[in-house]
Parts: C-alpha cells; sequence; structure tokens
C-alpha cells in the first residue's frame, strides 16, 4: 500500500511538474510572439494540392495582431481556412483557455524539442487539440499540429533563419488533410477523357510551402491592408 | 478567277441578306448577354457549385469571377447551340437554290459547277466565321470590360488547373481557331446534305440529329462506343478545351485537327463529285 502511495505521488509529482514546464515554455513562445505587433513581408508560394495545379506565385503577407493576416498575390490562389501562421499566436495567447503538458520530447530540424500537449478547456471550441514541439533551448515552436473538429489536422513546420529572434520563420511548411478535387465527367464536359479506375476515397495531404523574406516588423500597419477590395 | 471572286462575292452577299443569317447572331447576343447578367447576379453561388468541395479547408483568394472565367463558360455553352446556328444557314445553301429554282439559272452562267459550290461553300465558312468572331467579341471582350481579367479556374474530371491571366490570350486564340475548325465540319457536312438533298430544311435537320446522335455515342464511356468514338467529328469538336490543359495536349489537338479537316476535305470532295453529276431538275 505504502509502495503505491508512492508510485502515485511520483506521478503526481512529475505530471505537475510537467504541466508547469509546459506553461513556462508556451509562456516564452508568447513572449517572443508579444514582441510582433505587425509585420509585413515578401512571400512565394509553391503549393502541392492533390487535383489542383496552380503555379508558384509570388506576393506580400501582412499579419497584425491579434489575427489579421492577409497575403496579397496577383491573380487565384489557395490558403489554409485555419491559417496557422494566424491563429497559433491567438490561440496560444490565451493561457487561460487551455490546459497544457508536455507529453515528451522529440528531435525536429536537430533540435530537442519539448512536444507540448493543448487542450481547450471548452469543450464546444472548434480546437480539439493542439501539438507543439517547442525547443527546449529557444523558445521556438518547430512543428505544430492543430486538430479541430471542422477541418482535421492541420501540421505546420517552421523553419527559422535570419528573424529567429522575433520566432518568424523563413519558410513554413502547412500540410492539411483534404480529399482529392473532383468534378464527375459529365459535369466537366470532359467526354473525351476515359474513365479511369476508381480511386479509394481517401483524405490526401496538401501541401503549401511560403518562403518569406524581407520582413518589416512593427510598422505600425493600417488596418485598411486586410479589407479586401 | 476573277469569274470565281466575282460568283463568291455574288454568295457572299446572298448569304449575308438571308433574314435566317441574322437568327444565329441574335441567338448568340442574347445568351451572352443573358448569361453575363446571370453570372453578375449569382456568379459566386453557381461557382461554390464547383469549389464547395474545398472550401471546406481552403480559401480561394483572387477574383475568381472574371471575364475569363465567364468567356470559357460561354464558349462551353454556346459549342452545343453553335451547329444549329451554323447549320441553319449552311443547310439551305444549295437545296435551298434547287428547290426555289434558282439553281438553274446560276448554273447557266459559264463557270464550273465546282466553282459555284466552292463559292458557296465559303459564303458558309465566311459566315461562321463571322458567328464566331461575334462571340469572340461578345463572351471574351465583353466579359472582361464587365467582370475584368484575372486567372482561370479550369475544371475537368481530373481535378482543377488555376491558369494565369497571362497566359490567357494565346490560349483563346488556339481555342476558337479550333471551335472554327470544329463548325467548319458541321457547315461542311450541312452543305453536303444540302448538295445531296433537294429540301431546304432536311439538310438543316439531318445535320443536326447527327450532331446530337454523334454526340450521344460520344458521351457514353462504353466499351462498344470507344471503339468508334475517336471517328467521330463531335468528339473533337470539343478539342478547344484542352487550349486550357497544363500542359497543353500538343499532339491530341494536332490529332484532333487532322481529323477534323479530313472530315471537311471528305465531306467537300463528296459535294463537289455529287454536285457534279446531279441533274438540277426544277
Amino acid at each position: 500500500m505504502k509502495r503505491i502511495t508512492v508510485i502515485l505521488f511520483a506521478v503526481l509529482i512529475s505530471t505537475v511538474s510537467q504541466a508547469q514546464e509546459a506553461s513556462s515554455l508556451i509562456n516564452a513562445v508568447n513572449k517572443k510572439f508579444a514582441s510582433v505587433n505587425d509585420y509585413k513581408a515578401k512571400v512565394l508560394m509553391k503549393f502541392a494540392l492533390p487535383g489542383i495545379k496552380i503555379n508558384t506565385l509570388a506576393g506580400r503577407v501582412y499579419y497584425k495582431k491579434p489575427n489579421k493576416l492577409r497575403i496579397i498575390a496577383p491573380g487565384i490562389f489557395f490558403v489554409p481556412k485555419e491559417n496557422p501562421m494566424k491563429d497559433i499566436p491567438k490561440l496560444l495567447a490565451n493561457t487561460k483557455a487551455y490546459t497544457s503538458i508536455i507529453t515528451g520530447y522529440e528531435t525536429v530540424q536537430g533540435k530537442k524539442c519539448a512536444v507540448v500537449n493543448v487542450i481547450p478547456l471548452d469543450p464546444n471550441l472548434e480546437l480539439i487539440i493542439g501539438k507543439f514541439w517547442i525547443s527546449v533551448k529557444e523558445p521556438l515552436i518547430y512543428l505544430s499540429e492543430i486538430t479541430t473538429k471542422e477541418n482535421g489536422t492541420i501540421r505546420t513546420q517552421n523553419y527559422y533563419g535570419k528573424y529567429k529572434k522575433q520566432a518568424l520563420p523563413d519558410k513554413i511548411l502547412i500540410q492539411l488533410e483534404m480529399k482529392k478535387f473532383k468534378v464527375p465527367k459529365m459535369l466537366a464536359m470532359d467526354v473525351k477523357k476515359k474513365s479511369k479506375k476508381k480511386e479509394v476515397a481517401s483524405k490526401k495531404t496538401g501541401e503549401i510551402y511560403l518562403l518569406i523574406s524581407d520582413y518589416k516588423v512593427n510598422t505600425k500597419l493600417s488596418n485598411s491592408v486586410f479589407t479586401k477590395k | 478567277m476573277k469569274e470565281f471572286i466575282a460568283i463568291l462575292k455574288n454568295e457572299l452577299i446572298k448569304t449575308i441578306k438571308r433574314p435566317r443569317s441574322f437568327i444565329g447572331f441574335g441567338v448568340v447576343a442574347f445568351i451572352c448577354l443573358i448569361l453575363q447578367a446571370a453570372f453578375a447576379n449569382d456568379g459566386r453561388e453557381i461557382l461554390s457549385l464547383v469549389t464547395g468541395q474545398l472550401e471546406n479547408t481552403l480559401s480561394i483568394e483572387g477574383q475568381v469571377l472574371n471575364g475569363n472565367l465567364i468567356c470559357f463558360v460561354l464558349l462551353q455553352t454556346l459549342i452545343i447551340q453553335m451547329p444549329l446556328l451554323v447549320a441553319l444557314v449552311t443547310g439551305d445553301l444549295v437545296s435551298g437554290e434547287v428547290a426555289t429554282g434558282t439553281m438553274r439559272f446560276l448554273l447557266t452562267r459559264p463557270a464550273s459547277r465546282t466553282k459555284v459550290l466552292v463559292a458557296k461553300w465559303l459564303a458558309g465558312m465566311f459566315y461562321t466565321f463571322l458567328l464566331l468572331l461575334f462571340l469572340g467579341v461578345l463572351a471574351l471582350f465583353v466579359s472582361r470590360g464587365i467582370f475584368g481579367a484575372d486567372d482561370l479556374i479550369h475544371v475537368n474530371s481530373e481535378g482543377l488547373t488555376v491558369i494565369q491571366a497571362n497566359d490567357m490570350n494565346w490560349r483563346f486564340a488556339g481555342a476558337f481557331v479550333i471551335a472554327f475548325l470544329s463548325l467548319s465540319v458541321v457547315a461542311t457536312l450541312a452543305h453536303f446534305l444540302s448538295t445531296v438533298l433537294d429540301n431546304s430544311i432536311t439538310p438543316i435537320v439531318s445535320t443536326m440529329a447527327i450532331v446530337i446522335i454523334f454526340t450521344i455515342i460520344g458521351m457514353f464511356d462504353m466499351p462498344s462506343f470507344n471503339v468508334i468514338q475517336p471517328f467521330l467529328f463531335t468528339t473533337h469538336m470539343i478539342s478547344w478545351k484542352d487550349m486550357f490543359e497544363d500542359p497543353v495536349p500538343k499532339q491530341e489537338i494536332i490529332n484532333s485537327c487532322i481529323i477534323l479537316f479530313a472530315h471537311i476535305v471528305v465531306l467537300l470532295g463528296s459535294s463537289i463529285y455529287i454536285f457534279n453529276r446531279k441533274d438540277i431538275n426544277s
């Protein structure tokens, strides 16, 4: 009996300390995010979306706290509906809305990262769970997985370079679950094409790769930038 | 040659002056304007029927509803009706004159029968070209004027392709050339039937019947139909859409153009052969 009590106590202590460590990591990340009120930068977008052919596009990205984000580029392009570039800082900032815990340690991009799970306290929220791989040496998110009720899981890999100090990545790889875009042959009036063997209607992964450069941080961006014309 | 030009000029004037020639322009103008108005009102809802499956996970940025897309939709819609409009005029070019008795009078001129027939065929081609040019101006330039020009979202059974706006003009030019070749086959078929038959309505109805039957055979992906589909001109009439693939399937387009051109040569050659041996009794 005494043994069991000791084990339970040890588990409790370890859980509490892991939760505390997770909170302190998130607080450090939030501190970095807090130093950036807004930014604008050049962006190059590459797309690998199932069933969609689209060329690489260059444009500009604008961000303003708490969650305003707009990419302006000539022509038509796709962005994730739940864009992690704006949603993650907003999600993590409200520390009272979730509980966090470290579930392990993994190496991402050669960095030892703590795997921090963020679970919202309100079960009615769209977010089911957020997983963040945060470097233990510097408060930077190298990898994240946001699972929501409507949009499945969005996985984001951040690659830092010149703007590491402000936690602004040079490269972002967004991977999202989506079904292959398909239109029936008759609706597309595509009578010349012969039917192929039916594909299994499995979910596929779409990728959007963003190369961001020439950040201009805290330039007091006007709200009008975020209004679509 | 002078003689041929004189006959051709005469045929062009006759074709353009006929009231039925204006029906085609009226129909094209009406369909274009009514669809443009409908897209201006309900375009976003119509588009969401196609893009809806993406909108769960992705936001589409940019002006999806634009002149290039409207032109593409108009071409896709009108390519079904255009053969009827073309046949309405070209199916009557020879048989109409035979029925009214003016053909005998026309053949009393020293020009050969071949020249008379080719002049009529060229007049039909000119009408087809004018009709397509009219469609091009209304569908492309007016739509761009109303909705602006942006990238084109091209949807086929294999997926979705975004074609950049600065890559559109040559694609549309190619599409209109292929569409002209396709409609020329219909015009030549109607002209051929007009040469064979003496009634002025039957060639028009027969042309449409052939187009409808071939289109239906081409629509079904069945092994027994698959054998004949590559030889039907209706299968290649939609080759203009290939201009909006990425990359453009050049060989497929060339093959389609060769098949369409072969139809024109065979049908026109047969018309000349039959017309030169035909008794014009009325």
